[in-house]
């Protein structure tokens, strides 16, 4: 039974940005968990609210302009949105760490990056400094880091972007929390780099760590997620185990995701895109956000707001989810 | 067929400097002994780690850097600075769209500002000259008075491809194009390129990180590996049976949809630095198969037994590991 236990509840979280265009919604009653050990894999297209949901839970959205208007996040049952801020701040790094999708924010540009790395570690752990900074050190090696002897003595601005990456998925490591948000964790990095970073990353969760992973790369989600979760315009329009929605997507942006994608098939094809783009968020339409851009859409889809409804385990917010055999 | 493009034995260092005087410690060999050949109407994909090369190689093409040693040549023509007729030939495009359009041109004056250096046409022609490249990127040819930031990420690309075209390349460079585009603008800009190389019959150089992509657009695929070339060949053969053991490497680490999950050669050892490349088999530090000969001998790139004709590999034991 505790296998089965939800690490991370989110229920109905809505963040916005006040702007100068006006208001933006960017997460719109966002509801998804995690259980432990699992992955779960959050995808969508550029702007459709993936970091600020990520940085939500750690409430780190910038206040203003942004800001939380409702929902709760639960942690191992205790709602992170309520927490005084003393004790989140005890939760972020031992019991939830965040790989951030900017790198260069994250490190301290006026310290070594061994200095960063043992005060990260002394600061949860009760432990010698030469110990944290062997610790740190294996932790770079582990990473792919070059020369990691070496580098503990390097500046942040001494290292290249995917060197930097690299100590960041380190340092969020290291402290071996019980959740992990990974935030496009890889994208700067060679895929022979992100193979050892990914097979570091299965190992933890052999000790039962969760993973919150950002992507855009859908094949990175069938390697790596349990399940996922695809969000459009601020909305989860799809959730499901990983082998489900590949084999069966039910929502058509999701399909159109998967259409997208060159393989060794589609060589000098066409391949398929999504026409039009997605709506700005300060005024989103009434009826489904997909609508304008959506092959199969139906009268009632430019009226009605669809809800996130359940097919078997899978569950598409789409008003032709559950018919059978629609093309796209 | 003659090669359009023809490289040789190219070099293309840069010089590391310490101390207040700035002296010359060493060099970082970004491009160190590559030969290739490009031909009319072909797509060469080229891959490899960050670092590796591959930009620095594009540049050179391109004469925004300068060689140290080797040659190059284009449709039979010794390809260099002094030769300002044939740079027009090679345009580039580049992984970010915005920073490489100048924030205060209008698009208008951002696909005919070669135009109208090159001499290519009047100042009266350039609204004429401007919404014939828009249609010819798919863009509406009203936005001829709009800024960079007005557009998306993918209108933008769409833009520095359509500034590329106007000059009439017969090789396009692709610098990591479509890198930082959305899955399905990704799509989009893709179809652009392959319709354009059918409609006007261009080469590309096509560099990405991204080996579906690759597999999708090139003819022939170049493996590159610390400044050299390691494999090469058409790129179907190369990434259905890699013959090199860093290609090996590289392609069984690329996720892919419908794989068997954890499957993968994880390379141990360090990312060696292009300062100080190791002797013999530049991968050998890496490689699995590494034999004493690795380590003493640098291996050429060429044929080897038991391979295709079309197929060349810079390994010993190429095609009989992995
Ligand atoms: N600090 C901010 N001020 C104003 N708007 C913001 C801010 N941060 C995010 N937004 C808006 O919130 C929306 C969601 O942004 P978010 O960064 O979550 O997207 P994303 O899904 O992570 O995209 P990407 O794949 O590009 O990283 C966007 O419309 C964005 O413009
Ligand atoms: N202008 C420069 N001055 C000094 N070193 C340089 C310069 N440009 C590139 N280098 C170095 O040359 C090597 C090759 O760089 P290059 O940009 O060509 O790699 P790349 O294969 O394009 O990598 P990526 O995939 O990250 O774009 C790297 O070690 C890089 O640091
Ligand atoms: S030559 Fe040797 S070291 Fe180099 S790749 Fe081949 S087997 Fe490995
Ligand atoms: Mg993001
Ligand atoms: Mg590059």
């Amino acid at each position: 039974m505790e296998e089965k236990a939800n690490i991370l509840d989110i229920r109905d979280l809505s963040v916005s940005f006040r702007t100068d265009e006006g208001l933006v919604q960017a997460a719109d009653r966002v509801s998804f968990s995690i259980r432990r050990g699992e992955t779960l894999g959050l995808v969508g297209e550029s702007g459709c609210g993936k970091s600020v949901t990520a940085m939500s839970i750690l409430r780190l959205i910038p206040s203003p302009p942004g800001r939380i208007d409702s929902g709760e996040i639960l942690f191992r049952g205790q709602d992170l949105l309520k927490l005084p801020i003393e004790e989140l701040r005890r939760v972020r790094g031992k019991s939830i760490s965040m790989i951030f999708q900017e790198p260069m924010t994250a490190l301290s540009p006026l310290q070594r990056i061994g200095r960063q790395m043992v005060e990260a570690l002394q600061l949860h752990s009760r432990i010698s400094r030469r110990e944290a900074w062997q610790i740190g050190t294996e932790w770079l090696r582990r990473v792919g880091m070059p020369n990691p002897e070496e580098q503990m003595w390097a500046w942040p601005h001494n290292l290249s972007g995917g060197m930097r990456q690299r100590v960041l998925i380190a340092m969020a490591l290291m402290l071996e929390p019980a959740l992990i948000i990974a935030d496009e964790p890889t994208t700067a990095l060679d895929v022979t780099i992100q193979a050892q970073i990914f097979d570091l990353m299965r190992r933890m969760k052999k000790e039962n760590e969760s993973l919150l992973l950002i992507t855009h790369d859908m094949a990175v989600i069938w390697e790596m997620c349990d399940r996922v979760a695809v969000m459009y315009a601020s909305e989860i329009v799809e959730t499901g185990t990983v082998e489900q929605v590949f084999r069966n997507p039910l929502h058509p942006y999701t399909r159109a995701l998967m259409a997208a994608i060159p393989s060794a098939s589609s060589k000098g094809r066409e391949l398929y895109h999504i026409k039009g783009q997605v709506p700005p968020g300060i005024n989103y339409p009434a009826g489904c956000r997909f609508r304008e851009r959506c092959p199969i859409a139906i009268e009632r889809c430019g009226m009605e707001h669809p809800m996130l409804d359940p097919y078997g385990d899978q569950c598409a917010r789409c008003f032709r989810a559950g018919e059978k055999g629609v093309a796209l | 067929m003659n090669p359009l493009l023809q490289i040789r034995d190219l070099q293309t260092w840069f010089p590391i400097h310490r101390g207040v005087i700035s002296r010359t410690v060493g060099n970082v060999r970004a491009v160190d002994g590559v030969s290739l050949d490009i031909y009319p109407n072909e797509t060469l994909g080229l891959v490899g780690e960050s670092g590796c090369g591959k930009s620095t190689l594009a540049r050179t093409v391109a004469l925004l850097e300068k060689p140290r040693a080797g040659t190059m040549h284009f449709s039979g023509q010794v390809l260099s600075q002094a030769q300002p007729g044939i740079r027009r030939k090679i345009q580039m495009i580049f992984q970010d769209p915005y920073s490489s359009l100048n924030p205060r041109m209008t698009v208008l004056e951002i696909l005919t500002e070669g135009l109208v250096q090159h001499r290519r046409i009047k100042s009266s022609g350039r609204v004429t000259a401007a919404r014939e490249i828009l249609a010819d990127v798919g863009m509406d040819p009203d936005v001829l008075y709009r800024y960079p930031h007005e557009f998306s990420g993918g209108q933008r690309q769409r833009i520095s491809i359509g500034r590329a075209l106007s000059l009439k390349p017969e090789l396009l460079i692709c610098d990591e194009a479509v890198s930082a585009l959305d899955v399905s603008v990704q799509a989009q800009v893709i179809n652009l390129l392959l319709s354009i190389r059918r409609k006007h019959g261009l080469s590309y150089l096509f560099i990405s990180h991204d080996l579906g992509v690759v597999r999708h657009m090139a003819d022939r695929v170049a493996v590159m590996y610390l400044g050299q070339i390691v494999e090469e060949g058409p790129a179907d053969k190369i990434m259905d049976a890699p013959a090199h053991p860093y290609t090996q490497a590289l392609i069984s680490a690329i996720p892919r949809i419908g794989a068997e999950k954890g499957k993968r050669i994880v390379l141990q050892g360090d990312v060696p630095s292009p300062a100080a490349p190791p002797p013999g088999c530049r991968f050998h530090p890496r490689c699995p198969y590494a034999q004493d000969i690795c380590r003493r001998e640098q291996p050429e790139l060429k044929g080897y037994e038991g391979g295709d004709s079309d197929r060349k590999a810079a390994c010993f034991f190429a095609g009989r590991v992995g």
